[in-house]
C-alpha cells in the first residue's frame, strides 16, 4: 500500500546530481554538509529533541568525569557510613539537624606519666623494658579525642597496629579502655596474657557480639556506640599494658602506631548509603558509564546488522529476501526476555555478552523498514540510471542504497539505545546481570532484595536514584529519537 | 510491552484480493508458526541440553549417591543416548505435552504447569485488554484534536512508556500503594503478593473478588506502564489515515466529524492496530514475567526465573516452549482477526 519513509530531501538531490553530470567528490561532500546542516536546523527547532540532547549531555558528563565526581569506587565494600545512612543534605530539615556524619579521627598514643620505659618518637610509641625485678610492671598510653557531634553515631570502629619485637621470657596483657565525658569507662578491647603473639592489626567494631556480651549488652537491643558517644566532648582512650617477667633475662620492645577511630554517621554524601554502608552516589555515577556503553554499543551493532540484512533482502530479492524475511518473522515471535535470560544464565553474565545478545535479537524491525525503503528506491530513476551506466549490484548497494537508508537507520538507532539499556537493566534487576559491573539495574535489584523497600522509612535515596537515572537516560534517547524521526519522517510532520 | 520499536511494516496490508491468496496467506502464517515453534524447541534443546553447564548431575545428583544410583539416574534422564536420538525424543515429548520431571519438586512439569499457566494467562490477557481499552480511545481522541492538551498527553504517555522501565514503575507502585498506604492507614489496601489470600473464600463470587483484589495492583501498574504505547501508535496511524482521500470524500459528503473519525478513518486503522497487537504479545509476556517476579504472583514467569536460578531445566525449557506457543497462538488469532477486519479480504472471499 504505502512504503514507510520518504527521506528528508535525499532522493531528489541524488537524482538531480546523477542526471546532470558524473559526481565530483567535492560536490558530494558539500551535499552531505548541507544535509547535515539542514538536519541540525530542523532538529534545533524541536523542543523535545533539545531537551533530550541536554539530558544526554548531562549523563555523558557524568560518565566521562565519574572519577572526579566521587572519591569512592562503585564496587568497593568500604563502609563510608552506617547502613541506610540518609543523604547529607537532609540535615537542612529541622528534625534531622542533629544526625551525625562520619568522622575518621587519627590519633597518637601518648607517653604515659608513670613509666620511664616508654619512648616516643614521631607517630609511634615504643615501650622498651628490661626486667629488674620479678614484679609485674604496668605501662599506660593515652590518647584524647574530641567527638564533634551532639548525637551519637550508630556504629564505630577503632583500628591500630601494635607489634612486639625482641620479646623474651615475658608474658604480657593489653587492654584498651575508653572513658567518656560522663566518666563512664568501657573496656573496648583486650589481648589476654600471652607470650606468642608478636603483633596485630587491631580492628574493633562496636557491633562485635563478643564485645557486647563482655560489656553486658544485649545484641540487637542495646547499641554500644550510643552508650559511649552520648555527647559532644573529649573522650579519653587508654591502652594499658601489663608486663610480667618470667626470668631475669626478660626484655621486650613494643611499638604502637597508626591508631584511628571512625564513627560512622547516619548521614552521608549526596545520596546516602546502601544497606552495606557503601556510597550510593558513586554507584549512580559509574552506572552512567556502563549504561551508556551498553546502550550505544548494542544500538550500533543492531543498526549494522539491520541495515545489512534490510539492504540485501530488499535489493537482491528472490530467495535471499525470502529466507531473511522468514528469519525476521521468527525473531519477531520470540519471547525475547526469557530467551535472553536463558542465554545469559548459560554463557555467563558478562556485559559484552549482554550487548551481543541484545544486538543479535534486536535488529529485525529496522531490517524490515530498510527493506521496504530499498524496495521503493530500487524503482527510482537514479538507480535505473546507475544500472544502465553499468554499475554492479555491489556498487549500487554501497554507493546508493546504504547512504540513502542511513537517515532512517539513524533514527532507529537512537530509538534502540533505550531498549538496549532497558534490557540490560531488566536482566540486572532480575539478578542475571554482570556481577562485576556496577549497573543501575543491579542497584535496584539489591535494593529490592536487601531491604531497601522494607526498611523504615523506605530507603528512597537508594531506590529512586537508579530508577530515575535509567528513566531519564532512556527518555533522553526517546526524546531525541522522536525529534529525529519527525525531522526525517515527513509523514508525521504537522500539516500547515 | 515496551521493548520493541514503534515501526511496523505496512506492506502486509497490500494483501491481494481473492480467497485463494487469503488461504495461501493463512497457510503461510501457519507454516511460519510451526517453524517458529520448531526453532524455539531446538534452541531450547541446544541451550539446555547440549551447551548448558546445567545438568541433572549438578542439580539433583547428590555427591553421596553411589555410582550405581548415578548411572540409573543418567539412564532415567536418557543422558546416555546419542545426541540425535535425544533430540528426536525431546521433540516428540515437547509436541506431545510431555515435559519431563522437575528437578526441584520431582513431579511432572505438565502437572505443575496448569494452574501457573492459568494465572499467567489471566494476568496477560487482562493486562492486554486493559491497556488497549485505555490506550486506543485516547489515541483516537488525540488524533482528532491534534495539538490539544490531550494530544500532547498522548505523545507524552507514549514516550514515557518507551523510556521508563516497567519494573521501576512496579516497584514505585509497590512502595506507594502496598507498603506506603499500609504505613499510612494501618491496614493493607493492596496486597503485597500472591494471587489469592492464604485461605481463599469458598464462595465463588467472593473468590473472584479476592483474585481481582490481588490482581488489581499488578494490572494497574502494567496498564499505566503500557497504555501510552497504544495511545501514541493509534494516534500516528490515525493521523496518517486522516490525510487520505476517502476521509476527504466522507467529509465532503457532509458526514459529521465523529462519523468520519470512527466509521471511516478509525475503521481503516484497525488492521495495523491488530498487527501491532500481534507484535506486542512477546512484550506483554516479558512485562508479565517481571510483574510476576515483583508482585510474587505464582505464574509461569516467576516459575521460569526461579527455575533458571536453581538450574531446573525441565521446567525452564518447557516454560520457554510455552511462551513460544502463547506468542504464536496470539499471532495466529490476530492474523485471523485481521482477515475478518480488512474489508478487502472479506470482499475477496465473497466473490
Amino acid at each position: 500500500m504505502e512504503h514507510w519513509i520518504l527521506v528528508y530531501g535525499l532522493v531528489k538531490e541524488d537524482e538531480e546530481a546523477k542526471a546532470v553530470s558524473p559526481l565530483i567528490s567535492a560536490e558530494k561532500r558539500i551535499m552531505w554538509v548541507k544535509r547535515i546542516r539542514g538536519f541540525w536546523q530542523e532538529f534545533g527547532r524541536k523542543k523535545i529533541g533539545v531537551i533530550g540532547l541536554f539530558l544526554l549531555v548531562f549523563f555523558v558528563v557524568m560518565a566521562v568525569f565519574a572519577p572526579w565526581l566521587t572519591p569512592y569506587q562503585p564496587l568497593s565494600s568500604k563502609r563510608v557510613a552506617t547502613g541506610f545512612a540518609v543523604p547529607e543534605w537532609i540535615r537542612i530539615l529541622p528534625e534531622s539537624q542533629n544526625l551525625p556524619s562520619t568522622h575518621s579521627m587519627s590519633f597518637y598514643w601518648e607517653k604515659g606519666e608513670e613509666s620511664e620505659f616508654i619512648k616516643a618518637w614521631g607517630h609511634n610509641v615504643e615501650a622498651q623494658f628490661e626486667a629488674e625485678t620479678m614484679e609485674t610492671v604496668y605501662v599506660r598510653f593515652n590518647a584524647s579525642i574530641s567527638y564533634p557531634e551532639t548525637s551519637p553515631p550508630d556504629e564505630f570502629y577503632i583500628t591500630f597496629v601494635w607489634s612486639a619485637e625482641q620479646i623474651n621470657d615475658i608474658e604480657y596483657l593489653l587492654k584498651m579502655i575508653v572513658v567518656n565525658p560522663k566518666g563512664e569507662d568501657f573496656l573496648l578491647w583486650t589481648e589476654g596474657w600471652n607470650t606468642k603473639n608478636k603483633g596485630q592489626n587491631v580492628y574493633q567494631n562496636s557491633y562485635d557480639p563478643l564485645l557486647m556480651d563482655r560489656l553486658g549488652l544485649k545484641l540487637g537491643v542495646d547499641n554500644l556506640a550510643h552508650n559511649i558517644f552520648s555527647e559532644k566532648g573529649e573522650y579519653n582512650f587508654t591502652l594499658q599494658m601489663a608486663l610480667k617477667p618470667q626470668t631475669e633475662n626478660a626484655e621486650a620492645t613494643i611499638t604502637l602506631q597508626n591508631a584511628n577511630l571512625v564513627t560512622l554517621g547516619s548521614v552521608h554524601g549526596i545520596l546516602g548509603t546502601d544497606n552495606q554502608g557503601a556510597d550510593i552516589w558513586a554507584q549512580v555515577v559509574y552506572g552512567a558509564r556502563i549504561s551508556l556503553t551498553i546502550g550505544l554499543l548494542a544500538a550500533i551493532l543492531e543498526t549494522i546488522i539491520g541495515i545489512t540484512v534490510g539492504v540485501f533482502a530488499g535489493y537482491l530479492g528472490g530467495p535471499v529476501d525470502e529466507i531473511l524475511m522468514r528469519i525476521v518473522d521468527i525473531l519477531l515471535c520470540l519471547p525475547l526476555l526469557p530467551l535472553l535470560l536463558a542465554l545469559v544464565a548459560l554463557f555467563g553474565a558478562n556485559v559484552m555478552y549482554i550487548v551481543l545478545f541484545v544486538a543479535i535479537f534486536g535488529w529485525q524491525s529496522l531490517s524490515r523498514i530498510v527493506r521496504s525503503h530499498v524496495l521503493s528506491l530500487r524503482e527510482t530513476s537514479f538507480i535505473e540510471c546507475a544500472r544502465a551506466a553499468g554499475a554492479t549490484r555491489f556498487y549500487i548497494i554501497i554507493k546508493h542504497m546504504i547512504p540513502n537508508v542511513l537517515p532512517i537507520a539513524f533514527a532507529s538507532m537512537v530509538l534502540s539505545v533505550p531498549s538496549a539499556i532497558l534490557f540490560e537493566a531488566t536482566l540486572s534487576f532480575l539478578g542475571f546481570g554482570d556481577p562485576s559491573a556496577p549497573t543501575w539495574g543491579r542497584m535496584l535489584s539489591y535494593a529490592f532484595g536487601a531491604g531497601g523497600f522494607t526498611h523504615e522509612p523506605i530507603a528512597w535515596w537508594w531506590v529512586l536514584p537508579p530508577g530515575l537515572a535509567i528513566t531519564f537516560l532512556c527518555l533522553a534517547f526517546v526524546f531525541m529519537g522522536h525529534a529525529v524521526d519527525e525531522v526525517i519522517n515527513p509523514r508525521l510532520r504537522r500539516r500547515r | 510491552m515496551v521493548f520493541r520499536k514503534v515501526y511496523v511494516k505496512i506492506e502486509q496490508f497490500s494483501l491481494t484480493k481473492g480467497s485463494a491468496t487469503v488461504r495461501k496467506y493463512l497457510l503461510k502464517r501457519v507454516i511460519i508458526a510451526l517453524l517458529v515453534l520448531w526453532v524455539i524447541a531446538s534452541l531450547n534443546f541446544v541451550i539446555f541440553q547440549v551447551l548448558s553447564p546445567i545438568s541433572p548431575e549438578r542439580t539433583i545428583l547428590d555427591p553421596q549417591f553411589t555410582p550405581e544410583v548415578r548411572a540409573a539416574l543418567r539412564e532415567l534422564y536418557g543422558l546416555n543416548e546419542p545426541i540425535l536420538t535425544r533430540y528426536l525424543y525431546y521433540l516428540r515429548n515437547m509436541f506431545t505435552w510431555d515435559f519431563g520431571v522437575s528437578f526441584r519438586s520431582l513431579r511432572p512439569v505438565s502437572d505443575e504447569m496448569g494452574w501457573r499457566l492459568g494465572n499467567t494467562v489471566l494476568l496477560l490477557g487482562s493486562a492486554l485488554i486493559a491497556t488497549i481499552a485505555v490506550g486506543v480511545p485516547m489515541g483516537i481522541e488525540a488524533a482528532s484534536r491534534r495539538g490539544s492538551k490531550l494530544d500532547i498527553a498522548a505523545i507524552g504517555a507514549g514516550l514515557f512508556t518507551w523510556g521508563v522501565p516497567i519494573f521501576f514503575i512496579e516497584l514505585l507502585f509497590l512502595i506507594f500503594f502496598a507498603l506506603g498506604l499500609k504505613q499510612l492507614l494501618g491496614f493493607q489496601v493492596f496486597p503485597l503478593s500472591h494471587i489469592y489470600s492464604p485461605s481463599p473464600p469458598t464462595d465463588p463470587i467472593l473468590f473472584i473478588a479476592d483474585v481481582a483484589w490481588h490482581l488489581s495492583l499488578p494490572l494497574l501498574t502494567l496498564t499505566i506502564a503500557s497504555f501510552g504505547f497504544w495511545a501514541l501508535y493509534t494516534r500516528n496511524i490515525l493521523l496518517e489515515s486522516l490525510t487520505q482521500d476517502f476521509v476527504t470524500t466522507a467529509r465532503a459528503k457532509g458526514l459529521s466529524e465523529r462519523t468520519v473519525l470512527y466509521r471511516h478513518a478509525f475503521r481503516s486503522t484497525l488492521p495495523p492496530i491488530v498487527t501491532m497487537i500481534t507484535l506486542a504479545i512477546p512484550g506483554v509476556v516479558t512485562g508479565a514475567m517481571i510483574t510476576e517476579w515483583i508482585f510474587q504472583l505464582p505464574g509461569i514467569g516467576r516459575w521460569y526465573l526461579s527455575g533458571l536460578l536453581a538450574g531446573d531445566y525441565p521446567v525452564v525449557q518447557s516454560v520457554l516452549f510455552i511462551y513460544a506457543v502463547l506468542t504464536i497462538v496470539a499471532n495466529l488469532i490476530a492474523d485471523l482477526l485481521y482477515g475478518a477486519l480488512d474489508p478487502r479480504i472479506r470482499i475477496g472471499e465473497r466473490r
